[in-house]
């Protein structure tokens, strides 16, 4: 992604040379663990047919493959629907967690009484938290956005306060010098400084908003990933829960590397941390 | 003779403090930081500060700059209070850390205080200020860079240029080469002189190396630790303009022995008491 993006930036001769040192760099750290995906797939593969283990224990990799495909279109739209949970929570997560941050480096009276009473809020099982969601919101994108965003916002707001609040002291008191104000000093100072924890803290939450849309369609949903992961287990269908498993994975995955190749086009300042 | 030494002994007070106490309290304990301490700068001239960690010569500084106010005696720069100095923008200040923004090129950092201290000047006048400024400390070519691209020296020289860019009449520097290489801190003490005798302003140094002290100083005020204070105010008879033969000068060896003496006089105190 990375690759191909600085490879228009710099001249033709150089091009060549660069891009292939960056295909092996890519292939060096992306190898191991595909070897390691397909050999636990052959393996597995091996021990389903050799052991006939049945089908609603454990379907093979290859019956999984075959739901993936004969369902693709309900696959699909649950994959849809999910992914609107994940994108409109995970969305509001971030805005609401940064304004948290925001409000608590900015008003330091008002951030002390909203501080402990946030951190009190991350104490309670908010999973639990989920049917009366549903009770209250009813049974479509509401009760799942809500829910994603009571559960991940607060790493947000942790971070990117850090951020706010790890500036350099002298800097501060350099643009106090010259007159800047609390609010210039958080524009040009704080709120750039941030915005690499805030990246961190967006990683983790796209996590936990997955999570969080799966469990508030456990709780009450009509379509969905997780709604239909509940459904087919009912029904004993274990290769269709796999397969939902799966696109699951594929959903988490996608965002959060959305995520981080937006932190790597854009916040180029920190040195990178594989 | 003493005409080509600066500063000039009897030039009217730049800088002047006189009697200041800090106190710091820390969970209920207070503690003297610094004690007593009055000194003189005069106009154009170059001082330093030296003496063990913690004795207290970041915290001068800092009641210099008006970064901090003291606990009890005075001080003036240019005839006002620091703080007025600092909001008139006479003083200039260079941190140990280049302390400069990582997410900006090096001519955006240099434009940085500008930006917000001429906020009315145009971004072109303040763009070419901060080149013209670059092109003082020797960076003109480095001024699309990144401070994580730059080095350590070249850093420090952008954190200069910035504090140049608001034509300060008084440099303050808290051990502004701390961080540098054996080279490197000569060629910035090089570099420092020239700039100092280029653009006549008054410059407050502190610094733990006696050769750089003794180098670049008119005088030098050694303190000691525990309280805080000025233990002399030294002035070293090397004439200027210095240069790499300053350092094999007789008044050199002179001047740098009678500071590690003080430097070590002051030590004992601290070990007796
Ligand atoms: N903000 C502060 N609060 C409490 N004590 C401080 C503070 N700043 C400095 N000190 C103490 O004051 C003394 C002098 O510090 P400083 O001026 O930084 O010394 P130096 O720059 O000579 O190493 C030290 O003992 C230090 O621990
Ligand atoms: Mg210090």
């Amino acid at each position: 992604m990375t690759a191909t993006d600085n490879v228009t930036r710099v001249p033709a001769n150089v091009d060549r040379a660069a891009a292939n040192a960056r295909m092996r760099e890519v292939l060096a750290r992306f190898m191991p663990p595909f070897v390691l995906l397909v050999g636990v797939i052959v393996v597995w593969e091996a021990v389903s047919r050799i052991f006939k283990v049945p089908e609603f224990v454990l379907p093979a990799p290859s019956t999984i493959v075959a739901v993936l495909i004969a369902h693709q279109r309900d696959l699909g739209y649950a994959a849809f629907v999910t992914a609107r949970e994940v994108l409109w929570g995970f969305v509001l997560s971030g805005i609401i967690g940064a304004a948290v941050a925001l409000v608590i480096a900015r008003f330091a009276t008002f951030g002390r009484a909203l501080y402990p009473l946030v951190v009190l809020f991350q104490n309670v099982p908010k999973v639990a938290l989920a049917p009366l969601f549903i009770l209250w919101f009813g049974f479509d994108l509401a009760p799942k956005v809500v829910l994603i965003v009571v559960i991940a916002f607060f790493p947000v707001a942790i971070n990117m306060l850090v951020g706010l609040q790890t500036v350099d002291s002298n800097l501060v008191a350099l643009m106090r010098s010259v007159g800047a104000s609390r609010n210039v000093i958080l524009w040009r100072i704080q709120i750039p400084n941030s915005l690499p924890y805030l990246m961190a803290g967006l990683k983790v939450a796209v996590t936990l908003a997955v999570i969080g849309a799966i469990v508030g369609e456990f709780a009450g949903a009509q379509a969905g990933l997780g709604y239909m992961i509940q459904f087919a287990s009912t029904q004993m269908q274990t290769a269709l829960v796999f397969a939902a498993l799966v696109e699951v994975s594929v959903l988490g995955m996608l965002f959060y590397y959305a995520i981080e190749w937006i932190e790597r086009r854009y916040i180029d300042w920190m040195p990178h941390t594989a | 003779m003493t005409s080509t030494i600066a500063p000039v002994p009897h030039a009217p007070a730049h800088i002047l403090a006189r009697n200041v106490c800090v106190d710091f309290t820390v969970a209920g304990r207070v503690t003297r930081v610094l004690n007593d301490v009055s000194l003189s700068v005069p106009k154009g001239g170059f001082v330093s500060l030296i003496g063990p960690s913690g004795c207290g010569k970041s915290t001068l500084l800092k009641v210099l700059a008006g970064l901090l106010a003291p606990t009890s005696g005075d001080v003036s720069v240019a005839g006002v209070t620091p703080v007025e100095a600092v909001r008139q923008r006479r003083i200039g200040i260079v941190f140990q850390e280049a302390t400069l923004l990582p997410w900006k090129n090096a001519l955006d950092n240099v434009a940085m205080l500008m930006q917000v201290a001429h906020a009315s000047r145009s971004g072109d006048e303040i763009r070419q200020r901060a080149a013209d400024m670059l092109r003082l400390v020797g960076l003109e070519r480095a001024a699309q860079k990144r401070p994580a691209q730059l080095s350590g020296g070249m850093r420090q020289r952008v954190s200069m240029a910035r504090a140049l860019a608001l034509d300060p009449e008084v440099l303050m520097m808290d051990e502004p080469f701390g961080a540098l290489d054996a080279i490197t801190r000569e060629e910035m003490s090089d570099f420092l002189l020239e700039i100092w005798e280029r653009t006549k302003k008054t410059i407050v140094l502190v610094t733990h190396s006696i050769d750089e002290a003794a180098f670049l100083s008119g005088e030098v005020h050694v303190m000691a630790a525990n309280p805080g204070r000025i233990l002399e105010a030294m002035p070293i008879g090397l004439p200027y303009p210095r240069n790499e033969e300053s350092y094999a000068a007789p008044e050199f060896a002179r001047a740098t022995s009678r500071l590690r003496r003080l430097l070590k006089e002051g030590h004992r105190q601290v070990r007796a008491a």
